[in-house]
Order: structure tokens, then C-alpha cells, then sequence
């Protein structure tokens, strides 16, 4: 897909970036915390939550540099995408069983599982497959639309 | 390097950071996580301990230990607070001004009960974890919460 300007696609990668950074932050400096957030979903298998409170973070650190500096690219998009669909089913799974749990999501602190929160990921994840599609990708470091050739 | 490639790199990077990083900081987490321990009169719950300490007490205790007068703090947002709360429970989503009233009301040493909506709700617990760094040593986490407490048809409040 050619048609979306490339300086475009470069503001969608920072936005998306950016987001991937900042809700990486809080959950960096407080794993203690993240964890329990993880745990409130009532769905990983007991302990389990502290592995990924460890990982998770620095996952979603490392997608966020990838996309706004443009290394491993087309990976680092659909990991995004595959983390903002994982969120939702997370979310949504939550709601439908009742919980009225903070999200954990990083961005807003207190922030409770809801519609607005599925809508919002659903907004990330099409910035995400924009990212994706897109040919004419300006500021890509390493290595350069491997996907598409 | 395809995607699949790239994908597994970024895995397997973040693992590996996330480990490390974990095991060299201060405030790090055990790789599982262990519950916390529901406690009953016999392990001795109403001795007081200089130790940090967060333990899980089920309705029956709760019940004992509010009979006892001990101070309960209610973890649930403010707009829940409408729906009732335990008797003589106290409630602040400031949490400057709460460690304030509780360490005027019982010290950093005596415990004290904190409960949120359910057994599903993670809010005491947090508020556990936040109070304890503000240096409470022993704070009880009232398992099931306003629910069971409102169930059980024990005694409740409202705001007027």
C-alpha cells in the first residue's frame, strides 16, 4: 500500500511507539505492582503473573524503541498488534466475568477495565496494521521492508 | 532477517534484560509469585509484629477483629463507598492524607484490616503493598471484602 504519505506513516510509528514506551515505564519501576494487576484478571496460573510482570515491560519497551527508530520493524508491528489483541481478549474476558479491576495498562493510572479501553487498543492496533502495510517507509534503520520484497 | 526472526530477537532480548534487570535492582520480584497467607487466630494474627507483614484474614476473623475494634480501611473508589461500608471503616483515595489518619489511629506497628468490593477485587492488596511502604508493618487483607461482609448480613454504614 502506497498511498499513505510516508512522513505519515513515520507519525503513526512515533505515536504507536511512544505508547509502547510510556505504559512500559510505570510497569518497570513497579513489578510489585504490575503483578498484582496481572493477577486480578484471574486468568494466568497462579505465580505465573511475577514472570511476566519481569518480561512483559521490557517487551513492550523494546517494540516501542523498534517502531519509533525503525529496527525490526515489520517484528516489532506485529508484536504490537499481537499484544494489543492479547490485551483486549484480556480485558474483554474480565468484564464479561464481572471484575471491576484497574486495567493495568500503563498509560493511566487507576484506569479500569471498559469499552473505552478496548476501543482505544482497537485504535493502537489499526495505527499498528498502517504501520504494516505501508511500502513507502521513510527512517528505517534495520533491516529495510523485508516482508514486502 | 525475517519477521519470525526479528519477533523471537525482540523475545528473546526483553527475557533476558527483564531477568537481569530484575535480579540486580533493590525492589526486585521473586520469578514465581507466592499468595499470601491466609492467617486465623491460632497462627497468632493478634500479636503485634515489628516485621512487614501482609496477611489474608477470611470473614470469620474479620468479624472477631472488628468486634475487637480494630480499624478497617475500606479500599474501594469513592462512588462505591455510596453502596455502604463496614462500621467505623475509614476511606481516602489521597493516600498521603489515609497514611495520616491511620498512623494517627493505630501507629505504624498495631494492625489493621484493609478490604475492597470482592474476593475478585485486587485494590486491598494494592493499597496493602503501598501502605507497607509508607512503613505499616502488619496489615491484614480481608479476603471477599464489603460482598461477603454485606452477605453475611453483618452491621453496615452509609454516608448520609
Amino acid at each position: 500500500m502506497n498511498k499513505i504519505h510516508p512522513i505519515l506513516v513515520l507519525l503513526i510509528r512515533i505515536l504507536l511507539g511512544f505508547i509502547f514506551i510510556y505504559a512500559s515505564y510505570d510497569k518497570i519501576l513497579d513489578p510489585g505492582k504490575f503483578a498484582r494487576d496481572i493477577s486480578n484478571y484471574h486468568i494466568v496460573p497462579f505465580g505465573m503473573e511475577n514472570t511476566i510482570a519481569i518480561i512483559l515491560p521490557w517487551l513492550e519497551l523494546f517494540i516501542g524503541i523498534g517502531i519509533v527508530i525503525g529496527i525490526f520493524l515489520d517484528g516489532n508491528v506485529i508484536l504490537s498488534g499481537f499484544l494489543l489483541l492479547l490485551f483486549n481478549f484480556l480485558i474483554f474476558q474480565a468484564m464479561i466475568r464481572g471484575f471491576n479491576i484497574e486495567c493495568g495498562c500503563g498509560l493511566k493510572e487507576g484506569e479500569l477495565v471498559g469499552w473505552r479501553k478496548i476501543i482505544e487498543n482497537f485504535m493502537f492496533l489499526g495505527a499498528a496494521y498502517i504501520v504494516y502495510i505501508s511500502q513507502n517507509r521513510i527512517f528505517e534503520i534495520y533491516p529495510r521492508n523485508l516482508i514486502k520484497e | 532477517m525475517d519477521y519470525k526472526k526479528q519477533i523471537l530477537s525482540v523475545i528473546l532480548l526483553s527475557l533476558f534484560i527483564g531477568i537481569i534487570f530484575n535480579i540486580s535492582r533493590n525492589n526486585g520480584i521473586p520469578l514465581i509469585a507466592h499468595p499470601l497467607e491466609i492467617v486465623d487466630e491460632k497462627d497468632g494474627v493478634l500479636n503485634i509484629t515489628t516485621e512487614p507483614t501482609i496477611r489474608m484474614i477470611d470473614i470469620g476473623l474479620a468479624q472477631k477483629l472488628h468486634k475487637d475494634s480494630t480499624l478497617f480501611v475500606d479500599a474501594r473508589a469513592r462512588e462505591y463507598l455510596a453502596e455502604g461500608f463496614i462500621p467505623g471503616a475509614i476511606a481516602n483515595d489521597n493516600i498521603d492524607s489515609l497514611v495520616v489518619m491511620i498512623s494517627a489511629l493505630v501507629g505504624y506497628d498495631k494492625m489493621f484490616v484493609i478490604y475492597c468490593s470482592d474476593d475478585d477485587c485486587g485494590s486491598s492488596e494494592d493499597l496493602a503493598y503501598e501502605l507497607q511502604s509508607f512503613g505499616f508493618n502488619y496489615i491484614l487483607v480481608f479476603k471477599g471484602g464489603w460482598k461477603s461482609w454485606s452477605d453475611a448480613g453483618l452491621k453496615v454504614m452509609y454516608h448520609e
